[in-house]
């Protein structure tokens, strides 16, 4: 026999619903600063460390490419846990999962990682700039590429978040499930941000389209996979 | 909100965790007016009955229809139930009021917030995040939330835990005002508490 129960009301989320739950989100965030304060102290140091070790020398752009994804990717990945981590850890999950639907909490929680990336990208890129001589010759294809990839890396991890959360795993294991999956980005994201780093040149219309496709196709899979992950 | 046409109906069902059987077999149904005390010593499966009935969880085998608002399918959403207990804890970090906000529905929330607060006497602690209120505020926190929404359906685990006798009385006149229309099923070892309800099932 299939057992049947109540459930959060059908279809997608209603917008009074969802600013209420990403309201929720920033306030509980910016009242701890948990996510965020780690995250850019992971950030800083990273940068800071990169530039000790190179002893003053200006790397390659694919390399200081390289340098930037990897801190920002890394630097975030302990946030991006945390967003559902959190609600396990203190309880409130089934506090949520009573009072917003499924695809509510979702797009609640990706909202607050794209905000948690674009956070990080503000402090890393300035850090960048002065600690590894960035310089940006290609502005607009930089600034599409540096926003696409703040949506492409929080759509590909949001849901993982929630499968390690409820799993009961931590951030650790979060980052070795999610790096795989965000490989094919981040090696679009390095290539794309060395050509603006290196030239100036045509917007980079080819990797923006692909990034942005990426997020789709990964949106679309959390969407699909987020009520069987979050209810069961 | 009319509530005649809300029913909870178990049919056969059984949780077990691992070899463990907590229950099996159990059918029961529970209509508006009637309420459930779920009694039975530490460990037998109260909480869980309770959480399966609420449809917080699925059972190991056998069916729970929940029936609201002319909905008999269990496409009810979960506004129609209102559910207090151990593991469902307000945000520490948002204030008394702001989870209440957080958890109401509809139009006039913000004065059924307020009322609530009122009546549970948290007005004087509603600005202050939960992380700070005393294990019996936030108990009556969690009930304020489960009423917020003036549901059809009251689940309650434990319900008079961490009170003091003033909460309790507030709890039975909560319960008491309901009782007549409403379904209430609790889980509860305290025998003040069961007696509040019009049938008790023992586990265990």
């Amino acid at each position: 026999m299939t057992p049947t129960r109540p459930r959060s009301a059908p279809g997608g989320p209603r917008l009074g619903e969802l600013a209420k739950n990403i309201r929720k989100d920033l306030t509980v965030e910016f009242r701890n600063r948990y996510a965020l304060s780690v995250a850019l102290a992971f950030a800083a140091v990273a940068t800071i460390a990169a530039s000790i070790a190179l002893a003053g020398t200006v790397p390659a752009p694919r390399v200081q490419s390289a340098l930037l994804w990897i801190v920002v990717f890394f630097a975030a990945m302990n946030g991006l846990a945390h967003a559902f981590v959190r609600e396990e850890e203190q309880g409130t999950a089934l506090f949520l999962r009573l009072h917003a639907t499924p695809h509510t909490v979702l797009t609640a929680k990706l909202v607050f990682n794209i905000a948690l990336l674009a956070a990080i990208e503000t402090v890393a890129i300035p850090l960048f700039v002065v600690f590894l001589q960035l310089e940006v010759r290609a502005l607009h294809s930089f600034v599409a590429i540096a926003a696409v990839g703040c949506l492409c890396l929080a759509c590909a991890v949001t849901v993982l978040g929630a499968m390690v959360a409820r799993a009961g795993g931590r951030g650790a294991l979060f980052t070795v499930i999610a790096f795989p999956v965000v490989i094919p980005a981040l090696w679009v994201l390095i290539g794309a941000t060395a050509r603006s780093l290196e030239r100036p040149g045509p917007f980079d219309s080819g990797s923006v389209l692909f990034l942005l496709a990426f997020s789709g196709a990964m949106a679309g899979v959390s969407y699909l996979l987020f009520e069987h992950i979050w209810e069961e | 909100m009319r509530n005649t046409d809300s029913a909870i109906a178990a049919h056969d069902v059984s949780a077990r965790f691992g070899r463990v059987a907590l229950f099996e077999g159990l059918t029961l149904t529970v209509a508006p007016g009637e309420s459930l005390a779920i009694v039975g010593p530490n460990g037998s499966g109260k909480s869980t009955l309770l959480e399966i009935l609420a449809g917080l969880r699925r059972p190991t085998a056998g069916r729970v229809l929940f029936t609201a608002g002319g909905d008999d399918d269990a496409r009810t959403d979960r506004s129609r139930i209102g559910f207090m207990g151990p593991r469902v804890e307000p945000y520490p970090d948002l204030t008394g009021m702001e989870n209440l906000l957080f958890a109401a529905r509809g139009g006039s929330s913000r004065e059924r917030a307020a009322a609530l607060m009122e009546r549970f006497a948290l007005r004087p602690h509603r600005d202050k995040l939960t992380r700070h209120y005393s294990s019996g505020m936030r108990q009556r926190l969690k009930l304020a939330i489960a009423l917020v929404n003036d549901p059809p359906a009251l689940f309650l685990d434990e319900p008079g835990a961490m009170l003091d006798e003033a909460g309790r009385a507030l709890l039975r006149a909560e319960i008491d005002a309901r009782r007549a229309e409403r379904i209430i099923v609790m889980a509860t070892n305290d025998a003040d508490e069961a007696a509040l309800c019009s049938r008790r099932t023992a586990l265990g």
